[in-house]
């Protein structure tokens, strides 16, 4: 298995299917002879391949591009796994900033690292989409090397996008939030 | 382990013009790379030729560069199996190598235990005793001022005073009598220990009219060490290498054998592994030659030594650290015709070097015939306020040294910058001067009679 990307059709990451039919899937895509495989569904866009050169074919752009980083989902399930390796991919440092409305704010990785949602695995991710935070409300974690720092939204206001995959790699200063501010 | 059929990929842990180099020496070798950037290098000629960048920090080198955790982190999360980490920032760190022992990555470089055994001087000192390489007469550590006063007077004025921390020129002040020991001496001692957190002094006899000559070597970690032949380094300002060349022009056969065999036998004795520099003083008077210090790393002037014995040393790093190679024979490895590098670097020599950084607006480097230009810029490419300023290295190659000289004075002419101030200029006085073609130089040579005569021709 050389290569999986999760693109959300929306930033918004809902009723997304159950990470273990992901692992189901994954499990019946490794064990197959196909080359690659193109799920869409309702609040899911799945593309499998095992070229690590493969390119999701083309569509619609999704709304937030940056939600589309490379991730390997561990076993078991996505959340806080140690770094899995990831395969070579485009930076993600030049995908152009997405349109949102210019009084959003952009919450954005202090460092490189692993990014989590949520305090611990299983646990209820630290913000949802919607939600009222302060400028104290912790929105994530972002892990170097078992050293984990929080996140804080900076701002008070609306959560209005969520843009980055649980347990994934981050680089600095690439946007994590758009929160929109109470005026 | 399924993965033997996986290339190896190799973490760039530096920027610039080696960046641009271990980038395209993987690829040669069909190993893939990942940089991991600074946020000012997200663009850079670097950034450009590796498989892929993480930009993973700030601007600020201890927020990128200087930032083990943060290497170490981009390295596991993109798959990279091994990591090069070029000349300075953490090349001579043995925790970063200790990091990369712990989580399965090859360091590109020495043993964590070899690079503390060289890495302090006193100790370095030792092993070299032990190795039978000559000394200059010196200390232990001294402890004060009234200790050094006595240890001077045993072996000798003019002495000169170094940091067992590190190199660099800081911590060093050279001292002929008693009373210049006693002034300079807690005010040196206070210098290392701002640079490198241990104030600990030695205390050397000193060299009037030196050479700075260096080996470089390469060990396979199993006890057989190599050499490439030597450096000539003597031209240097504040102890910064300006202009390096191979072979040194001034050593006799029988000197050269010596030396060679002095720097072999120091890394051997410790089971020395990958690149390595074993730097000498020379006595060109008595023409003996006395260690001075070891890198543990890949240097910056490595490429003379390349283009002599015509190995590229950095690739041969990566073949070794991934055991995809095996170190070549002594007898396959031959020094032809002569080769010099010059450091292009962004500085106004006319304001006393003022670093220049900015925005390259002209970049003409010359080309031909054993003409050879390293660099991590282009034209347009900003050159950053947060590093060292060089721009590049502009390396020929020739017969001889009067023809490597020759090839040298065409390529600075041809060479055309702007945007930024360089010291071009500067590099083509030097190279048209008298001394210099007739190698009438050492390691004070520079400042005392060539940069006056540059000062007072404008």
């Amino acid at each position: 298995m050389r290569f999986v990307r999760i693109v959300p059709e929306d930033s918004q990451v809902v009723n997304k299917p159950p990470s273990q039919d992901l692992d189901a899937l994954i499990r019946i895509f490794e064990n197959s002879t196909w080359r690659e495989m193109h799920l869409i569904g309702e609040g899911i866009d799945l593309f499998l391949s095992k070229d690590p050169n493969a390119r999701r074919p083309a569509q619609a752009a999704p709304a937030v591009p940056s939600g589309t980083y490379a991730a390997a989902l561990p076993p078991g399930g996505p959340v806080a796994q140690p770094i899995a390796p990831a395969v070579i991919a485009p930076p993600t440092s030049g995908v152009p900033a997405p349109s949102v409305p210019a009084n959003w704010v952009t919450v954005r990785a202090p460092c490189l690292g692993t990014f989590y949602s949520s305090p611990k695995p299983g646990a209820p991710a630290f913000v949802s989409l919607g939600q009222e935070v302060t400028a104290d409300t912790e929105v994530c974690l972002v892990e170097v090397m078992k050293l984990f720092t929080s996140v804080r939204a900076g701002v008070s206001g609306t959560v209005q996008r969520m843009l980055v995959e649980d347990a994934t790699l981050v680089e600095f200063d690439q946007p994590l939030f758009y929160i929109e501010p109470h005026d | 382990m399924t993965e033997r059929s996986e290339p190896a990929r190799i973490l760039i842990a530096n920027r610039g013009e080696l960046a641009v180099r271990i980038a395209r020496a993987a690829r040669s070798l069909g190993m893939q790379s990942v940089l991991a950037a600074s946020a000012a290098d997200r663009d850079s000629l670097a950034a450009r030729e590796a498989d892929r960048v993480v930009v993973i920090g700030s601007a600020q080198a201890r927020e990128s560069y200087l930032n083990a955790p943060r290497i170490l982190h981009a390295a596991i999360a993109t798959g990279c199996t091994a990591l090069h980490p070029g000349y300075g920032f953490l090349s001579e760190r043995p925790a970063l190598v200790e990091l990369c022992s712990e989580n399965g990555i090859a360091f590109v470089g020495p043993t964590a235990d070899s690079m503390r055994r060289v890495g302090d001087k006193l100790s370095a000192r030792a092993l070299a005793r032990a190795a039978g390489v000559p000394m200059t007469s010196g200390s232990e550590k001294v402890d004060d001022v009234a200790q050094a006063i006595e240890i001077a007077a045993r072996i000798g004025y003019p002495v000169i005073t170094k940091a067992s921390a590190g190199g660099g020129g800081r911590g060093m002040v050279v001292a002929r009598s008693e009373q210049e020991l006693a002034a300079s001496f807690e005010h040196a001692s206070m210098v290392a220990r701002e640079a490198f957190g241990d104030g600990t002094l030695y205390l050397e006899r000193f060299v009037e009219r030196a050479r700075h000559l260096e080996v470089q070597l390469m060990g396979d970690g199993a006890g057989r060490v190599v050499h490439f032949g030597e450096r000539d380094c003597s031209l240097q300002r504040r102890y910064q290498k300006m202009i390096e060349e191979a072979p040194a022009p001034i050593l006799s056969a029988a000197a050269r054998t010596r030396l060679h065999a002095a720097a072999v036998a120091l890394l051997a004795g410790i089971a020395y592994r990958n690149a390595g520099t074993v730097e000498f003083l020379y006595d060109e008077d008595s023409e003996e030659f006395y260690f001075m210090e070891v890198n543990a790393r890949l240097q910056v002037e490595h490429p003379v030594s390349e283009l002599v014995t015509g190995t590229d040393l950095v690739r041969t790093q990566l073949l070794l650290a991934t055991g995809q190679g095996t170190l070549p024979e002594q007898a396959a490895i031959s020094v032809r015709g002569h080769a010099i590098e010059v450091r292009i670097i962004a500085e106004d020599p006319r304001r006393d070097f003022l670093p220049s950084p900015g925005r390259i607006t002209r970049w003409r480097p010359p080309a031909g015939d054993g003409i050879r230009v390293d660099t991590g810029f282009t034209e347009g490419a900003v050159v950053p306020p947060y590093y060292d300023s060089m721009l590049a290295k502009l390396i020929v190659h020739g017969r001889d040294r009067e023809q490597a000289i020759e090839r040298l004075a065409g390529a600075l002419a041809g060479f055309d910058i702007q945007g930024v101030a360089t010291n071009i200029e500067l590099l083509r006085f030097i190279v048209g001067n008298d001394d210099y073609r007739n190698n009438r130089v050492d390691t004070r040579w520079l400042e005392r009679a060539l940069l006056p005569a540059f000062r007072m021709q404008s």
